[in-house]
């Protein structure tokens, strides 16, 4: 398996360009962004990535099951910027966030405050192994799920019988064994998917998919999605972006604006702009689930979000992207935003299937393989 | 062009060590390491486009935050951050002589930081805007010797008055003093015009406003505009223009049909124009009334009211006393005593609860069957007309042609 990494770079979380010889090269344009996918060579292994906005964590599960850490590194070494080795040995999940860095072992569950010099971890809970839930993904742990802000731990009814938790910038969205949707946090942008505005402060079923069962859901920072049993998907949420994959008005009016850089200044336009004429529906806020469509039609294996893109990975080894792209994080060798899935031609141009895909907040990481050839 | 840069870097810290950079534990670290490389980037050689890089991922990323969670519970180094972010991006835009358009994106930079941000560096952005638009109001100059030398001194039409009922009509008074206005409308909370008060306001004598004088004084400055006829609309929304936008697509209505093939009605609403440009405050004056309240005069709400005719705030009422300055042209404005609350049926939701949902001048009458049982006054207001507005008292305003108020909440 192969990774590849592209976006918000500023901080080398990325990636690690080879020395070019060449001094004050450390803020241009192209390392910054990268909006092409850069192979991650020290990712050759079976491994887990998890970014924050600085940072990435990287798990490899086959030889020394150890956490690496890449980007922003102020307290965990002096200064370095290159990548880190934190005492992790024996670990099976790492999650990051801007602040901490979660660790799931065998036995217990730790916590690392990132911006202090603690030689412990903040907090720590003690597993009982013989517990049956101790094969839950971060963020669940046995009898609730952790957070980076304070309180750490945050239980969950039992009778929710979570089987998987994504975190979005204010809000969670939790599914079911059973394939149910729950959601709770902040619904100020339609996060929530109940078709209001308000937050809840406890797990609400999403009732719009009532009934149907869902496979996977992710979360962004102000919107959520879920592959459903077909491997269609449905989206609820903020399209400031287009992360949702519908018509948005604020990339309408930006692309208008790119397309045209002789434009005349506003006080001098005088006629009507032939793109008001025609009815067009816009969506800023979907209160309640949509159907997201991916053309050609396919079903969806994959999904995840970052602060304002969404990527989705198809049972056939495509990528899709949409949503912001002004880090280039939708890898499509442009820095422009999209308000519909589109395919990165990267991956099939080089022969390649991908099989996973994480986004960190502003960038995206995939797992590829080579396409078999017949 | 470089005289700018000079006067931009005269307005800047002189180095490096003395640019202010803290920031609470609320903010992470790798955040504050962008803050002080785009410092260290300000007063070293980088070009100006790595700088503009970095501010702009500073600017991007406190923007998400400020858009995290509920805007009263956003915490205030993250409105801190994003004007930092705002004032690096400025200052690297002008530069490297910079053209008249990056002049202007410095200005509506800055504006996003004056809007949304928090003051910095003892209101840093309001130094350096002034200093923009000092150097833009100069190639303006420039160009109009050039192209057309018409006179600009072009007023706003003159109001019409609508038909008013004598007997429903708010009374006038000419110039009451403090104790007769307190005993007679303050204290029993009844409304009055006020005639005579504002006449001395450079508003109408100095710079009388005009669109033309609006232009020069604010027209490339950013400001929020309510778009859709009344806020309680489905299709309601808020957007950001300059002034001269703002002016062109909506006052003037050169660019103005919206899908739905109406007019969309645009409207400079309850915003503190007063406060992001300081220029104009210089046009107005606080009246002596308020000080009859117990608040600062650092508490007093300055707002300001710029549309075209035909904005409508729906039948509200406010949880301050009113001061309601007309300037230019007319408004329609009907008044309800807080006693007849029951009778104007207000919304049953938190958010619009202070908000009536009868459509004053076309009641449904099956709907809200004692709405038209509520004794109301009326009064069209021209300029240089003072509407006391009694706290809660509910009020419908409609503008009858271009309009400009000003209003002042106090308490």
């Amino acid at each position: 398996m192969r990774w590849f990494g592209f976006g918000f770079n500023a901080f080398t979380q990325t990636y690690v360009q080879e020395k070019s010889g060449e001094e004050d090269s450390c803020s241009s344009e192209r390392e910054v962004k990268v909006s092409v996918p850069v192979e991650l060579h020290s990712h050759a292994l079976r491994g887990r990535i998890s970014a924050s906005w600085s940072r990435t964590a990287s798990l490899f599960l086959d030889q020394d099951q150890c956490v690496y850490l890449a980007g922003f590194c102020a307290s965990i070494s002096s200064g370095s910027s290159g990548p880190v080795t934190v005492d992790t040995s024996g670990c099976k999940d790492a999650i990051i966030s801007e602040t901490h860095l979660s660790l799931a072992f065998p036995d217990r569950i730790e916590s690392w405050d990132l911006q202090s010099k603690n030689e412990a971890p903040s907090w720590r809970m003690e597993i009982n192994t013989q517990s049956e839930n101790s094969d839950l993904k971060l963020p669940l742990v046995p009898g609730g799920y952790i957070s980076s802000k304070s309180p750490v731990f945050h239980s969950l009814s039992s009778h929710l019988q979570a089987k998987s938790l994504a975190l979005g910038g204010e809000h969670a969205v939790l599914l079911t064994v059973a394939g149910a949707v729950y959601t709770w946090g902040q619904g100020s942008h339609g996060q929530l998917g109940h078709g209001g505005l308000v937050p809840e402060e406890e797990p609400r079923t999403v009732e719009a998919l009532w009934g149907m069962s869902m496979r996977s859901v992710a979360a962004g920072g102000w919107h959520s999605i879920c592959i459903g049993d077909g491997g269609d998907l449905y989206v609820w949420g903020w399209n400031e972006s287009g992360q949702l994959g519908l018509p948005s008005r604020g990339l309408r009016k930006t692309s208008q604006q790119k397309t045209d850089p002789q434009e005349e200044p506003p006080s001098k336009v005088s006629t009507c702009l032939g793109e008001e004429l025609h009815e067009e529906v816009f969506i800023s806020i979907q209160a309640f689930p949509a159907l997201v469509d991916v053309s050609p039609p396919c079903e969806i294996r994959t999904v995840s979000c970052g602060s304002r893109h969404t990527a989705a990975v198809t049972t056939t080894g495509c990528l899709y992207t949409w949503g912001w792209g002004e880090y280039g994080q939708l890898g499509h060798q442009t820095t422009t935003s999209l308000d519909e899935p589109q395919c990165v031609e990267f991956f099939s141009s080089q022969n390649l299937h991908v099989v996973d895909v994480v986004c960190g907040p502003w960038n995206t990481f995939t797992a590829a393989v080579k396409k078999e050839v017949h | 062009m470089t005289s700018l840069w000079l006067k931009i870097s005269a307005a800047l810290p002189p180095n490096e060590e003395q640019f202010p950079l803290t920031f609470s534990d609320k903010v992470p670290l790798s955040v504050v390491e962008m803050l002080k490389l785009a410092r260290k980037q300000l007063y070293g050689n980088t070009t100006s486009a790595s700088q503009i890089l970095n501010a702009q991922i500073i600017v991007d990323y406190s923007w998400e935050r400020l858009n995290m969670g509920t805007w009263r519970d956003v915490d205030k180094e993250w409105r801190r951050v994003y004007s930092y972010g705002c004032l690096f991006k400025a200052v690297a835009l002008c530069r490297e002589n910079p053209l008249e358009e990056e002049i202007l994106q410095a200005i509506r930079t800055c504006d996003m930081a004056l809007l949304m941000g928090a003051a910095i560096m003892e209101n840093l952005l309001q130094v350096i805007v002034c200093i923009l638009q000092t150097g833009i109001r100069k190639l303006a100059k420039e160009e109009d010797n050039s192209e057309n030398i018409e006179a600009k001194k072009r007023r706003i039409a003159s109001p019409h008055v609508g038909l008013i009922k004598e007997d429903l009509s708010v009374p006038r008074i000419k110039c009451p003093s403090l104790e007769s206005f307190s005993a007679n409308h303050l204290l029993p909370l009844k409304p009055v015009i006020l005639e005579g008060i504002i006449d001395h306001w450079p508003a109408f004598n100095k710079h009388p406003w005009s669109i033309e004088y609006l232009r020069s004084v604010a027209g490339c400055r950013t400001v929020p505009v309510e778009v859709g006829s009344r806020y309680t609309d489905e299709d309601w929304s808020q957007t950001l223009l300059t002034v001269n936008e703002f002016i062109d697509k909506y006052i003037l209505n050169k660019v103005g049909v919206s899908e739905s093939g109406h007019k969309a009605v645009g409207y400079l609403a309850q915003h503190q124009l007063f406060d992001q440009i300081p220029e104009l405050k210089e046009d107005i004056r606080i009246p002596d009334y308020c000080c009859l309240g117990e608040g600062d005069e650092d508490d007093i709400t300055v707002n300001a009211w710029f549309g075209p005719q035909g904005t409508v705030s729906p039948l509200h009422q406010d949880p301050q006393q009113n001061f309601l300055a007309q300037v230019v042209g007319s408004k329609y404005i009907r008044l309800y005593s807080p006693e007849d609350t029951a009778k104007l049926y207000p919304h049953d939701s938190q958010l619009l609860h202070n908000t009536s949902q009868v459509e004053v001048e076309n009641p449904d009458a099956e709907r809200f069957p004692e709405f038209v049982k509520a004794p109301y006054q009326e009064c069209v207001l021209q300029p240089g007309d003072v509407l006391f507005i009694p706290v809660k008292h509910w009020h419908y305003v409609r503008s009858l042609e271009v309009s400009f108020s000003v209003s002042f909440w106090w308490s």
